[in-house]
């Protein structure tokens, strides 16, 4: 009785890649490599909820290291440049754009959260009562980046059949 | 020339002025659509450009561009939505309220300047 | 690590034979950060096992995916904008006058890559044809890989930010998940075949206009002129070729002339032509 996910872990991936061809890796030189490791730590993580027709968060996990690169790259400065506050900016809008992508194939009706930013490992206890169902787990430049889905139970009920 | 970059996200305003930039426009920006309001409210001449995100607190972009499309005196502004929103839906309500141009995000530099090349505003060469 | 000048010669000697393409020297970094997939993808340990192995016991399956790997296969909706415009406001009113008998235009998209210029060309003639009136696209392209994903028409949302207007993403394209499919309005006008551009041409019935774009700059000048040659023989003797911003027939094949079209150059037959709104440059 729930609501069919319609994104799965291919899509999922090729938003990513979007991400990365767009913003931190344009020359395409340093991809995010693919680990497969669902359990690879994280130091800092952002995320967003969607509500409607589903209910669930986008997450985005990676090193400090990892994120400060990110900033760097969003923002062409030099990593040693980059100030809290940009990397929280960055680690922000990285969640949003995954997570608007994630909105637009889910059925009408779904709604996006304002990005949050947690200087701190992403841990389950961070989203209570939801299950992961998709990810994209890599090491960029040797650093852990994570990209995943967490759909709340119990309460996703509307719009089901 | 001018041109407005309206986005909640401070990083995202930074990757949209790096580029309106280097296309020789002067940037101004504002974090939501009634700021960008208000802002406009208070130059003597419009900005030829705005960029405008969609989700964004106290006034979201759609509403911004209806704004501005009920103004006269706005009348001249090039408006490109760039958001996340990504549904077909989505693009038909932005275009049907008056924007001229719509880019998704994630979007690559040439991807932002080529659309600004359909636009007319990207002097020729500029692009390649 | 990159590539031995033994390995890069192996490379550029592939590439050179089966599709005419030249590797400039110095691009050793390049062709290696292009083969590392394709060598994880064949489950070799590194580029230069990969390569070994291939020289050992030559398969054309692997050949076939290291072109592909190398081949530039850069491009985007309506690029360059200059012969679209052409097309639309001094060549399509020139044959609607001129093909009265069968009222339909057939273009070629030689070099296709993943379709988006095929495909901007029928958004071009679904929108400026007269009622009644039919087109074909045929987009051709060496590489298997580009030719399938043309017909499969998917585009990501990064590629369908390049070039393309909102107004006719959301007029020609519908969501399919991630992706945008080109609608079947438009797909079933377009067909997408396997070519080499430097072989023998197959038996093809001829094209009003070709678009013969962002190819040739690999090619040496040799390649070039045959390419060109064969070109003029499914080209109609009223017909029009465009070219890439940075290339042209001058000094290669002199039976071509430039001419203007709209902003921009096209080229047509020197003999045989009906002068028509064609203007010498
Ligand atoms: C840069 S793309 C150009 C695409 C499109 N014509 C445009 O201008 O945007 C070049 C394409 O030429 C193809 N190509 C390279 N050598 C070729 C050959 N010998 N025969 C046919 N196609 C070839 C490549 O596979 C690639 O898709």
């Amino acid at each position: 009785m729930s609501v069919e996910v319609e994104v799965n872990e291919n899509d999922l991936a090729e938003m990513v890649e979007q991400v990365w061809e767009s913003y931190l890796d344009p020359e395409g030189i340093s991809p995010l490599i693919p680990t497969y490791d669902e359990n690879q730590p994280s130091e800092v993580h952002s995320s967003v909820s969607i509500t409607g027709s589903w209910t669930g968060h986008i997450v985005y996990a990676s090193s400090t290291s990892a994120a400060r690169r990110a900033a760097a790259a969003f923002l062409a400065m030099e990593m040693d440049e980059v100030s809290e506050e940009d990397l929280s900016d960055v680690l922000g809008e990285l969640a949003n754009i995954v997570g608007g992508n994630v909105k637009a194939m889910l059925p009408p009706g779904a709604l996006l959260s304002l990005p949050q930013v947690v200087l701190a490992p992403e841990t389950t206890a961070r989203f209570p009562h939801s299950e992961r169902i998709s990810g994209v787990y890599g090491v960029w430049d040797g650093e852990p980046v994570s990209i995943s889905m967490w759909q709340s139970r119990g309460d996703n009920k509307e719009g089901a059949e | 020339m001018r041109a407005m970059v309206i986005d909640d996200s401070r990083a995202m305003r930074m990757i949209l002025k790096r580029i309106v930039s280097k296309l020789d426009f002067e940037a101004l920006e504002a974090g939501d659509g009634r700021e960008a309001l208000d802002l406009l409210a208070t130059l003597d001449e419009v900005p030829e450009l705005a960029l405008i995100d969609w989700n964004m607190p106290n006034m979201n972009g759609l509403e911004f561009v209806t704004n501005v499309r009920a103004d006269p005196r706005l009348r001249e502004m090039t408006l490109v939505m760039v958001t996340t929103e990504s549904e077909q839906s989505q693009i038909v309500r932005a275009l049907a309220a008056g924007a001229h141009e719509y880019v998704i995000k994630p979007f690559t530099e040439g991807a932002m300047i080529e659309k600004l090349a359909l636009l007319g505003l990207v002097p020729t060469g500029a692009n390649s | 690590m990159t590539l031995s000048q033994a390995e890069f010669a192996f490379v550029s000697q592939l590439v050179r034979r089966e599709a005419s393409i030249v590797l400039a020297p110095g691009k050793e970094y390049l062709v290696e950060a292009r083969l590392i997939p394709v060598a994880r993808a064949v489950g070799a340990p590194n580029v230069s096992e990969f390569l070994a192995e291939l020289q050992r016991r030559p398969n054309p399956q692997n050949q076939r995916k290291i072109i592909d790997a190398l081949t530039t296969n850069e491009t985007s909706w309506f690029r360059d904008r200059e012969p679209f415009s052409a097309l639309t406001d001094v060549i399509l009113p020139e044959l609607v006058k001129s093909r009265t008998a069968t009222r339909k235009v057939r273009i070629w998209s030689a070099a296709s890559s993943s379709g988006q210029e095929a495909y901007s060309l029928a958004i071009l003639l679904q929108e400026n044809l007269p009622p009644g009136w039919s087109y074909e696209i045929m987009g051709t392209d060496i590489s298997t890989e580009m030719v399938k994903r043309a017909e499969t028409g998917e585009y990501s949302q990064v590629e369908v930010n390049r070039g393309l207007p909102a107004q006719q993403l959301v007029q020609y394209f519908e969501r399919a998940g991630a992706h945008w499919r080109i609608s079947q309005q438009l797909r079933r006008n377009v067909s997408f075949k396997l070519m080499n551009l430097t072989a023998p041409f197959p038996a093809m019935q001829p094209f009003d206009v070709i678009f013969l774009r962002n190819v040739l700059i690999y090619f040496d000048v040799a390649t070039k002129r045959n390419v060109l040659q064969n070109m003029s023989k499914v080209l109609r003797p009223d017909g029009w070729l465009f070219l890439g911003a940075a290339e042209t027939t001058i000094g290669i094949d002199d039976n071509y002339e430039r001419v203007a079209a709209g902003r921009t150059s096209a080229y047509r037959a020197r003999t045989g032509a009906p002068a028509g709104a064609a203007r010498r440059v």
